[in-house]
């Protein structure tokens, strides 16, 4: 067992208890943070993988900017945040799922890869990353700010209080009142339609 | 490392429209912001001017990335047909129903932009990226009657299955790389040819990339997310998600299956045949209960997705095995073209009838030939087409799919086309009902006439025209579609 075995072991060990105690505490907030020391784990693993580039990158990403998300997203939006907000009702499913599968998938990994000879790794280096990223790589990247962008206006659209401002002048009711689903809207629909008020305005072709 | 510029040309412009319409829409006010939608119109036309200069022309660009050949263009032609009849149809809608109309257009483009890069794709990653491309702008898109929790529950729903489905592709994708070494698909196709003995991990992470791009085109066990979307979202979104979003899955399917995992095509073809049969038996029996003409759309798209799965379960490898799969490929694009003819116009019908009386429930199309003879002509040919008339492109897209399983006879070519035929039948039970209900029952009184717009007119018309002039000549399409399946074999 060299050096980087029982480091590995260790973050190993830390990630994956960081793992367990997200999905079995009772507490959101505690929750968040144990996940934050699994995304801190899953960076320490890449370490004695030699992709230091690759773990600086999760915790800058995950730890920085995604579990800090998580916690002001819960202060932020008054989500329950008491012991007893996480009660999961399918917990003994839950854990039949997960346990299958992290059998099922241990067994096919190790039959996959277990007895191919192991060599010592060597990272690739930073530079090339960079050259890589930026030539070959060049179009998913775009494409992937276009993707952020529009993930950024969507959930603009989604969480602002109110609706779009043109419209107004048509007779929108009639018809924001039959989406609203409610069980008397279709009735109060039929009525104003027998009342013979179906001419509003035509201007746009 | 040159960028062929050129090849991605109709990209460029789509992105360079959407930032356009999205600064178009800061600037302009109130009811002028509904100009925004003939900006994306020219913009579409330009990408469609770009995409058929490409027709033809085999382009490989940043490394092997990404290729343009005649597969490519045809499926970007279809993604950009169907989008300006997205365009033309939303219009008046989105104008009405105080949406953000600007923060839609450019939604709408993006998702777009997405599915251009699907069927050019020959790498995992770019895949993924374009199919993510497609979906998140969706999620959003699902979720814009804001007013309505109906249209947040299905919104959510979308997210929730839509996200599971990309961690499961994502999950197989990674362990593909991990077996392989390169994410690049013909290298991946080496690297599975050279194995001896099947791996059981690279079968599993094979199935779990297919598992989720089954979620995407809704085949049977992950279709249920597709009703409660299409009926909750705003309609032009649903005729999207039915029509674009699923040809968008299929061309990536496609790619992934026929290229990337063709040495293992006697594993996934058997499945994805059971999936079809599934798909289909499933979604035309729970379409024949429907009343909500949305749900029944929707069912009957889940079943379609059947339909266009049967050419892939005759994949096979192996000697005079390129046959086959061209055959297979082929059929699956000329289905998708026909069905995106016909299923954006049944839409189109329904956004019309809907706009004037926010009703949409089966019943509620009673006596729509006295009410609007253009819309219910329009339902009539939409509706037969879809179940396979004579007459009407429908019957040629599924007789493509029997003309595939005939190139190489087996048992299980021959169990699939039972069950078309079988479905095909029981398909026409609903959408003869809603024909009947369409000519034959009394409109309830006081209902106003519908006057569709004329841009909903114009998709409408021209629609029907291609449904019945590809049902009489269905060479215009095929004499395309059958030059592309070398490629996509290779």
């Amino acid at each position: 067992m060299t050096g980087h075995d029982v480091v590995f072991v260790l973050v190993g060990l830390l990630t994956a208890g960081g793992a367990v105690l997200t999905v079995t505490s009772k507490n959101l907030m505690h929750a968040a943070l144990f996940f934050a020391v699994t995304l801190g784990g899953i960076a320490g693993v890449f370490l004695p993988l030699a992709a230091d580039f690759l773990a600086l990158v999760q915790i800058v990403v995950y730890v920085g900017a995604v579990a800090v998300l998580f916690m002001f997203g819960l202060m932020l939006t008054r989500a329950p945040i008491g012991r007893e907000a996480l009660d999961g009702q399918n917990r003994g499913l839950a854990m039949a799922v997960a346990g299958g599968l992290f059998v099922v998938l241990s067994t096919l990994v190790i039959g996959a890869f277990g007895d191919l000879p192991t060599a010592e790794v060597t990272g690739p280096r930073i530079d090339d990353l960079g050259i890589a990223i930026f030539a070959d790589w060049v179009l998913p990247f775009e494409v992937l700010s276009m993707l952020l962008l529009a993930a950024l206006i969507g959930a603009i659209v989604l969480a602002r209080r109110e609706t779009g401002e043109s419209g107004e002048e048509l007779t929108v009711t009639r018809i924001e009142m039959a989406q609203d689903r409610d069980p008397d809207a279709l009735e109060r629909e039929q009525a104003a339609l027998t009342s013979g008020s179906g001419g509003d305005g035509e201007e746009h072709a | 490392m040159q960028i062929d510029f050129i090849a991605i040309l109709p990209e460029i412009i789509l992105t360079v429209t959407a930032l356009l319409v999205l600064a178009a829409d800061l600037a302009l006010r109130g009811d002028a912001k509904q100009f925004v939608n003939p900006l994306a119109g020219l913009g579409t036309v330009a990408a469609i001017i770009a995409t058929v200069a490409l027709w033809g022309s085999e382009r490989v660009t940043f490394g092997t990335m990404y290729v343009v050949d005649d597969f490519a263009v045809l499926f970007k032609l279809l993604f950009l047909g169907t989008l300006l009849a997205i365009l033309a149809i939303s219009w008046r809608y989105i104008a009405e129903h105080r949406f953000f109309q600007g923060e839609y257009y450019f939604l709408l483009l993006t998702s777009f932009i997405g599915m251009l890069l699907m069927p050019s794709s020959r790498d995992l990653i770019m895949l993924f990226i374009a199919l993510e491309t497609v979906s998140v702008p969706a999620f959003v898109m699902v979720g814009m009657r804001k007013r309505d929790l109906y249209s947040s529950e299905s919104a959510l729903k979308f997210f929730l299955l839509g996200v599971l489905a990309a961690a499961l592709m994502l999950f197989g994708m990674s362990m593909v790389y991990g077996f392989a070494g390169t994410t690049d698909l013909v290298g991946i196709a080496a690297a599975i040819s050279g194995e001896t003995a099947s791996v059981p991990l690279l079968l599993g992470s094979v199935m779990l990339v297919l598992v989720g791009f089954g979620f995407k085109i809704s085949a049977v066990p992950f279709h249920f997310w597709a009703p409660d979307t299409y009926s909750g979202a705003p309609m032009p979104v649903a005729a999207m998600l039915a029509v674009a979003s699923k040809a968008a899955g299929f061309a990536g399917l496609v790619v992934v299956a026929f290229i990337a995992f063709e040495p293992v095509a006697d594993v996934w073809g058997p499945m994805l045949g059971v999936l079809a049969v599934l798909t289909m038996t499933v979604g035309n029996l729970i379409a024949l209960q429907q009343r909500d003409l949305i749900r029944l759309l929707a069912y009957s798209s889940v079943a379609q997705a059947g339909y266009i799965l049967i050419p892939f379960g005759l994949a096979r490898t192996g000697p005079g095995a390129a046959v086959v799969n061209a055959a297979a490929i082929e059929a699956v694009v000329f289905y998708l073209i026909a069905y995106a003819v016909m299923n954006v116009g049944a839409f189109a019908v329904a956004i019309a009838v809907e706009r004037r009386t926010g009703l949409r429930s089966i019943a509620d199309y009673a006596g729509l030939s006295g009410r609007s003879p253009l819309l219910a002509m329009g339902m009539t040919v939409f509706l037969l087409s879809l179940g396979g008339a004579p007459l009407t492109v429908g019957l040629w897209a599924k007789f493509a799919i029997l003309e595939a399983i005939a190139v190489d006879i087996t048992l299980f070519g021959i169990v699939l086309a039972g069950f078309l035929v079988v479905n095909s039948v029981i398909a026409f039970f609903y959408y003869l009902k809603v024909v009947r209900t369409v000519w034959m029952d009394e409109a309830p009184a006081g209902l106003p006439q519908l006057q569709p717009g004329f841009n909903l007119s114009a998709v409408v018309v021209v629609l029907m025209v291609g449904t019945l002039v590809l049902g009489v000549l269905p060479g215009l399409v095929t004499d395309f579609s059958s030059v592309i399946s070398i490629v996509a074999a290779g």
